[in-house]
């Protein structure tokens, strides 16, 4: 016997209308140069260049192959915005290693969603996106405190604690839906997860695993990159509309040359990476 | 004792959605939530529990969205109400 039978979580912002910006210093920061959320997370993938052996190459491969989604879901704000390798070099620094299209969007909008029993579940309009398992690891306060700026993020034990409880590994998750606020942040996720080795995901983002057609769709909706920014609600939403098969145009399956979805793996990240939620979806 | 296939995602609410002039926060979180209750088919006096995600402040003018604010102007009173995030 639980408090609740129907839960309802909501996130919503006037973001981009209402100007909020993201680029304050805390503390001490602004001395070093160190403006705000992208200054942090640039540092953490400055340290990974060097650390994996990975950067802006990597990087075009999700921002593109996000893009490419955003070009099936009309409610992308990247919608009828296609962008290529030349015009994803071609764009301004926001704070190196970052540039624009590896950064997140602002946006006014909101998303919500409703949790219940499988059970209650059964009788309700649609058909549900079952929990399989979920894992939370928070693992460090700021990532200036951090040991080491590359992780293990959270992502490693919050996705452990998932697949155990869903009885699965990696091999079997058919896409994801990953908290993208910058490129990087979708490669050491996946990364941490164990999807691919450290160092090696140049190699496996490469020939557009993750695009329409791809053998591991990521962020179908388009994502933080290039849908819209409602935080972990973007990926998670996403997730329970694919599972649902309800995505229209660009639904996972035959309509995209990719695989009819059985598992769907949807996360969020907090702060500089350094909180993280892993929900692992099945289809009813 | 796992959580594993005990529940599921029943609804999901969308809004006009990227640059939106003119309105508050709120009213974003409100349409949202009206659209999820639809999308699941329940009314919204089956809604036992709200949980407001993450916080920030609000813009010039507005009060802060809490999830007190949020239930009151759907005209529900769950038993459970929270402010969470990840």
């Amino acid at each position: 016997m639980g408090l609740c039978k129907y839960v309802i979580v909501v996130y919503a912002d006037n973001a981009l209308s209402s100007g909020r910006r993201f680029d304050y210093a805390e503390g001490d920061n602004a001395v070093f140069g160190n403006f705000g959320l992208a200054g942090n997370y640039a540092m953490a993938a400055q340290r990974a260049m060097h650390t994996f052996d990975t950067g802006p190459d990597t990087w075009k491969e999700i921002a593109i192959a996000q893009r490419k989604w955003a070009q099936l879901n009309p409610r992308a704000m990247m919608y009828n915005k296609p962008m290529d390798s030349e015009s994803y070099y071609q764009s301004r620094w926001v704070t190196e290693p970052f540039r624009l299209p590896d950064c997140c969007l602002l946006s006014d909008g909101g998303r919500a969603y409703i949790v219940t029993t499988v059970e209650r579940a059964r009788d309700l309009k649609n058909p549900p996106a079952v929990i399989m398992g979920m894992g939370q690891h928070n693992p460090s306060s700021y990532i200036q405190q951090s040991t080491h700026f590359t992780g293990s993020t959270g992502a490693k034990k919050a996705g452990q604690i998932a697949f155990d409880m869903a009885g699965i590994n990696v091999d079997d998750v058919d896409a994801c839906q990953i908290y993208d606020c910058f490129t990087y942040t979708v490669e050491i996720t996946l990364q941490d997860y164990g999807f691919f080795g450290p160092g090696e995901g140049e190699a496996w983002f490469k020939d557009g695993k993750t695009a329409p057609g791809g053998s591991l769709p990521v962020n179908t909706s388009g994502g933080l990159l290039s849908e819209a920014y409602f935080m972990g609600l973007t990926p998670l939403c996403e997730g329970v509309m694919q599972i649902t098969g309800r995505c229209g145009d660009r639904q996972l399956g035959p309509k995209t040359n990719t695989k009819e979805p059985e598992i769907i793996l949807c996360n969020d990240n907090g702060g500089v990476l350094q909180t993280h939620t892993a929900i692992v979806l099945r289809r009813f | 004792m796992s959580l594993k296939d005990k529940y599921a995602i029943v609804g999901i609410g969308y809004t006009p959605q990227g640059r939106v002039p003119g309105r508050t926060a709120l009213s974003f979180s409100l349409e949202a939530c009206v659209n999820a209750i639809s999308d699941a088919g329940l009314k919204k006096e089956d809604i036992d529990g709200l949980i407001s995600y993450r916080y920030f402040q609000p813009g010039q003018g507005e009060l802060p969205i809490t999830p007190y604010r949020i239930a009151s102007r759907l005209g529900i009173a769950p038993n459970y109400l929270s402010q969470d995030g990840n």
